[in-house]
């Protein structure tokens, strides 16, 4: 997707601002908990001095220590708690800000945006921020404050041997700096091949069968290689990264431990330091060390939390679709298409197709394959936009109707099977408006009841993702009834008959005549039988009105209409016998 | 065959644990060299870092304590010396074990997705595609988070603790005894807590699946979700995979993170029993000063890693809970093996079905007692109402599923005996529902083709017109070239059949399979189609399943499927009288 502001990089850390409360405990039981921990050394390096001075007291050494130990036990284990509830919460929220966004999003953005980085988005994404949540924000804090606190205590022991060990501080500094810059990129291209092998995986699972019919298996997982190797290539070389990076740290500082073991002892030597405070810095130097290392790793986590922050915010900044219409009026079914234009990039779909549908009338929609027949049905219903021209229902356009109300009356019947991964009854009432009644009204109608009674849970069958376990037809009944449980005025059926046998198909059609009487429908089809007492039939031929009339008219009138009438003959005739 | 992977019995539960962590290690034996090499990079770093103490606390006792100062320069020089030996073998030990853990990662999912590729249909009829997403992907990332991350730390905390914990007792061994004693309570205190810990991660990880199918299957079928204006319902389904998930990792985060304040609290004790016992051995003359300065700074050593290990061990935990679910998919085998079994049974037709059976998992049985022979060069037509076995038993003829009783031969042989190779190039099966890969027309119609496979652009339309199919490609815009993508709307579902048409065609199969192949082709391009299939070698078998009967008309013998039972049609309206009295079961 085109991303016009490159300038704006929103950092990861500003999504802290919500959770400022949980995050002001995150940090506040981290640092109390480092900070005891900092007087460890302290009390340790006074029981050795007191004792060289003969002034040991084991009651008050115990007691300070004991007391110091509990309570930092009782910090780390609340800043524990904290930290799972805000990581935790924070991944929840941002996903459920993503799926918010995502639901109110056309159908063109989820087909652009592409199912399988959004997954990616909902999934990875928000796992990598959680990360961050939960282990950078009190590593940074816990660590700088460590440095900072263990650096003044050195500054006060001794300031000169202090300094010389504070200033690897900055050499560390320039060192990751320059290596996550570096990394930083390479993770956002990693995640761009996990989306690849996301789709490689999901499209060789989607089309299982066809793989296994044609026997491309070694096909699919070359593919699959191709994609992973990318992946390994880019692990690899972000580690090739860390891997230099991590021991020139340990490297620095163990450098500073020797600056202390050289420096120290000859200042310990001289006189101007006691053997009590060189333990001391020992034990000081080993706290700063660690912080620093820490920081390192984090460092990891950050970057990577900050190419996820990125993807997700683009998804979060995506222009939402306005919804501005507010008619809730009732429809009586009257349907007009003017001038409408369509074009994919550069190519005409439609072309200025006009026409009118009266309410309660039948109208069919006639014509070869890429006549653009489902993509007007799309129009008619707001799944997409036309470039150009007008959708009406009762002389009002689509869009000043506001979209709950207008989807409640229009009924859609899809060409391809969509068959959700749950029972029979919620794949048929899919709208929260349908009572049991229209229920029972939509599978009586579909013919579906004899079916759904044979079924071992009736109703309550879970049926498998993409219907797997239902036939052709089973599966379009079920989008029938589907349709047909909100009670629409307006039905649009998407060649619907293509996979049903044509007694059902009959049966099916009185069954809606009985049951939804005054009902528009729309259907496209192939099948000129079946229409022949449509009120009219419209032939569309690559995206043009090529003619309009009732079947009559057509048949005296249309060339093309009577070559597709002659090209179904021999069968009409069977199907007048049958 | 069960291939749920969340309701996997208990026997194959129990299986998978134990083959599971076999497995790992044949994953891990291939780096066994790579793993050697580090072990020694770790060991000589650890080795290091742990001299380190060991020559300050003898420089303080030997040199500044007496004031000599060349003494402290001479081993600050072998300090230096050793601190830049480590900084190489630190460098070798990252690499290296990183290195390990990106290859394993590697060589897992490609297993993974291999096993993928073996295993039957009924597999993933049975399994969410988000959900197999989520184990090929994240779960396997777990796995590598641990291997090429913690491992590395893991190990080398070990050899830091056995070494520290070896120089601790060999200096005093009543001292060390003494210091190490909290750790004994650590390692109870860790196996008993650990189950409880991978149980919870378990759960975490199953809602993750969870979540990543919600995802997959709304967002595959958004179109549905807004005409049906159920983007509430789509918020609904995912706001409840998205509480189920924050509730059961605040369990495993809770759980994870017990270790830590754990750990933390008797690494202290253990450095107050050095200070206390210490001075108390100093006081009767048994220990110095030096020596309780470094001693302290080993039970830091010591108590450091184990530390880090609290952490460690917990990604182990989610490594192992992450394991188990992959390792459900690679022991699962298919049950579509190939038999030997060259045995020839007089039989005069391509295939033919004996007695055949068929349910799809021990519930209603679909087909009973089938017989029929298709012979060679015949053409044979399928139908019946919705739903009664016809697309079961075109699915039994390409084997997408075994037979559950009775044979189906295929040139006089069971055809379980064939290779999937040889068994796929005889017979073509076009699907009901056309799929097409991300790609261009010309990559969709020559997929999985190994004859054309490497044909130019001009080549393969000349393959294309001899084999009449060149009228098809004039309806998409850029011919061969033109761009699709999976899934999206951008052609139509006619132009999806006409591409698995054209891709099965070219296979030139032995016996072809329509599954209501040109249900939504327009009646003319039908012809078309109709005529290219005329012209197909005298040969070649076909199988027709449709409703649309003028794609039947031709057919030399009709076959009635219904109930799961198949009758024999004499005339196209005899098949007809059947249909309009058949009453539909479903």
């Amino acid at each position: 997707m085109a991303k016009p502001k490159e300038a704006k990089k929103p950092s990861v850390f500003s999504l802290l601002a919500s959770y400022k409360g949980l995050i002001f405990l995150l940090i506040l039981f981290a640092l109390l908990s480092n900070g005891i921990n900092l007087l460890l050394p302290k009390i340790i390096a006074h029981g050795i001095d007191s004792y060289t001075n003969k002034t040991f007291n084991l009651d008050s050494v115990l007691l300070q220590f004991a007391i110091a130990i509990v309570l930092v036990f009782i910090f780390t284990y609340l800043q524990s708690i904290v930290q799972t509830y805000a990581s935790e919460r924070v991944a929840r929220d941002l996903r459920s800000k993503l799926s918010d966004q995502i639901s109110r999003q056309s159908h063109a953005y989820i087909i652009e945006a592409n199912p399988s980085k959004l997954l990616t988005n909902l999934t990875s994404d928000a796992d990598s921020i959680k990360m961050f949540v939960s282990q950078a924000i009190v590593s940074l804090a816990s660590s700088i404050f460590l440095i900072v606190g263990a650096s003044i205590l050195l500054l006060m022991i001794n300031w000169k041997l202090a300094l010389c060990v504070i200033a690897i501080v900055p050499i560390i500094g320039i060192a990751f700096y320059l290596v996550l810059k570096k990394v930083r990129v390479l993770f956002i291209k990693s995640r761009e091949v996990i989306d690849w092998l996301n789709k490689v995986i999901s499209e060789s699972i989607l089309g299982s069968a066809l793989i296994r019919v044609i026997n491309s298996q070694q096909l699919e997982y070359q593919k699959f290689l191709d994609a992973n190797s990318k992946a390994r290539d880019l692990g690899l070389s972000i580690l090739r990264l860390f891997a230099g990076l991590i021991p020139i740290i340990v490297f620095v500082s163990n450098l500073s431990g020797l600056t202390i073991l050289v420096l120290g002892g000859h200042f310990v030597i001289t006189d101007t330091m006691t053997l009590g405070e060189f333990a001391a810095f020992n034990s000081y130097l080993a706290l700063i060390i660690f912080p620093i290392l820490v920081i390192g790793f984090m460092s990891n986590v950050i970057a990577q939390a900050t190419a996820s922050y990125q993807r997700i915010e683009s998804v979060l900044n995506a222009p939402e679709v306005k919804h501005q219409g507010t008619l809730t009026d009732a429809l009586t079914g009257d349907v007009e298409a003017r001038n409408i234009e369509l074009n994919f990039g550069q190519k005409p779909i439609l072309k200025k197709v006009s026409f009118a549908a009266k309410a309660g009338s039948k109208t069919a929609i006639i014509g070869p394959t890429v006549a653009g027949k489902t993509q007007l049905l799309y129009i008619l219903t707001g799944l997409i936009e036309p470039q150009a021209g007008k959708v009406l229902f009762d002389e009002q356009e689509i869009k000043s109707y506001k979209q709950e109300n207008f989807h409640q009356q229009v009924g859609f019947v899809f060409q391809d099977s969509i068959i959700f991964n749950m029972s029979i009854r919620e794949n048929i009432a899919f709208s929260n408006t349908v009572t049991d009644e229209s229920l029972a009204k939509a599978i009586q109608t579909a013919e579906l009841k004899d079916f759904i009674e044979a079924l071992p849970a009736k109703l309550d069958t879970i049926v498998s993702e993409r219907g797997n376990s239902l036939s052709g037809g089973q599966k379009q009944r079920i989008m029938l009834a589907r349709a047909l449980a909100v009670n629409p005025k307006i039905l649009l059926l998407d060649d619907f008959t293509a996979r049903v046998d044509s007694n059902t198909e009959k049966r099916i059609l009185e069954n809606i005549q009985l049951h939804y009487p005054g009902i528009t429908l729309i259907s496209v089809t192939q099948k000129i039988a079946a229409v022949e007492n449509y009120d009219q039939v419209i032939l569309l031929m690559q995206g043009e009105v090529i003619a309009t009339g009732t079947h009559r008219e057509l048949i005296q009138h249309s060339p093309e209409y009577v070559q597709i009438y002659n090209s179904q003959q021999s069968t009409s005739n069977y199907e007048l016998q049958s | 065959m069960n291939y749920n992977l969340n309701q996997l019995n208990e026997e194959q539960e129990k299986q998978s644990t134990y083959q599971a962590l076999k497995r790992l290690l044949k994953f891990i034996s291939a780096e066994r060299k790579n793993l050697i090499l580090a072990l020694i990079a770790i060991l000589v770093n650890s080795g290091l870092l742990l001299l380190g103490p060991l020559l300050v606390g003898h420089t303080i006792d030997t040199y500044i304590r007496t004031k000599q100062f060349h003494g402290v320069l001479v081993f600050g020089g072998i300090l230096l010396g050793m601190y830049l030996i480590a900084m190489v073998t630190g460098y070798i030990q990252t690499k290296l074990m990183g290195g390990v853990g990106q290859r394993m990662l590697y060589t897992l999912r490609n297993a993974i997705f291999n096993k993928l590729q073996e295993l039957p249909v009924s597999f993933f009829n049975q399994n969410k595609a988000g959900d197999l997403i989520s184990r090929v992907n994240s779960d396997t990332d777990k796995l590598n988070q641990f291997f090429s991350q913690s491992l590395m730390q893991f190990i080398g905390s070990i050899v830091t603790m056995i070494g520290a914990g070896i120089f601790l007792l060999s200096i005093n061994i009543e001292l060390g005894a003494a210091a190490l004693s909290p750790a004994v309570a650590i390692v109870v205190f860790t196996i008993a807590l650990s189950p409880w810990i991978k149980g919870k991660n378990a759960k975490n990880l199953k809602s993750v699946g969870g979540l990543s199918a919600e995802v997959q299957e709304s967002l595959n079928n958004f179109k549905v979700i807004i005409a049906f204006n159920r983007r509430d319902y789509f918020r609904k389904r995912f706001d409840e995979a998205n509480k189920e998930n924050y509730r059961t990792a605040i369990g495993a985060g809770l759980a994870n993170n017990i270790f830590v304040p754990v750990y933390g609290l008797l690494s202290s004790i253990a450095q107050l029993i050095v200070l206390l016992f210490g001075i108390h051995l100093i006081s009767i003359g048994q220990f110095s000063l030096g020596f309780l300065v470094s001693y302290l700074s080993y039970c830091t050593n010591f108590y450091n890693p184990l530390r880090q290990l609290a952490a460690l061990w917990t990604s182990f935990q989610v490594a192992m809970a992450s394991w188990d679910r992959i390792s459900k998919i690679l022991l699962l085998e298919t049950n579509l093996q190939v038999i030997k079994n060259d045995e020839t049974i007089t039989s005069d037709a391509l295939i033919e079905f004996k007695d055949v059976h068929f349910s799809y998992d021990d519930s209603k049985e679909i087909l009973h007692h089938i017989n029929l022979k298709f012979e060679k060069g015949k053409t044979y037509a399928l139908i019946g109402p919705t739903g009664g076995g016809k697309t079961t038993t075109a699915s039994l003829i390409s084997r997408l599923y075994d037979a559950t009783k009775g044979t189906v031969l295929l040139n006089r042989k069971d055809i379980r005996s064939f290779s999937a190779e040889e068994r796929t190039q005889k017979i073509g099966f076009i699907l009901q529902e056309p799929f097409l890969f991300t790609g261009t027309v010309k990559d969709n119609i020559l997929y999985g083709n190994n004859q054309y496979k490497d044909v130019s652009d001009d080549e393969l339309t000349k393959i294309i017109e001899k084999a009449n199919l060149n009228a098809l490609l004039a309806i998409f815009d850029e011919g061969i070239s033109t761009k699709i993508t999976s899934g999206a709307d951008s052609i139509s579902l006619g132009q999806k059949q006409l591409i698995a048409f054209m891709r099965a065609v070219l296979r030139n199969p032995e016996l072809l399979i329509l599954d209501e192949a040109t249900a939504n082709i327009d009646t003319i391009t039908e012809q078309l189609l109709s005529s290219i299939l005329n012209k197909l070698s005298k040969e070649t078998t076909l199988v027709i399943i449709a409703h649309r009967l003028n794609t039947i008309e031709n057919a030399d013998e009709i076959y009635f499927v219904n109930e799961g039972e198949v009758q024999q049609a004499g005339t196209l309206n005899d098949a007809l009288n059947m249909l309009s009295k058949g009453k539909r079961v479903s």
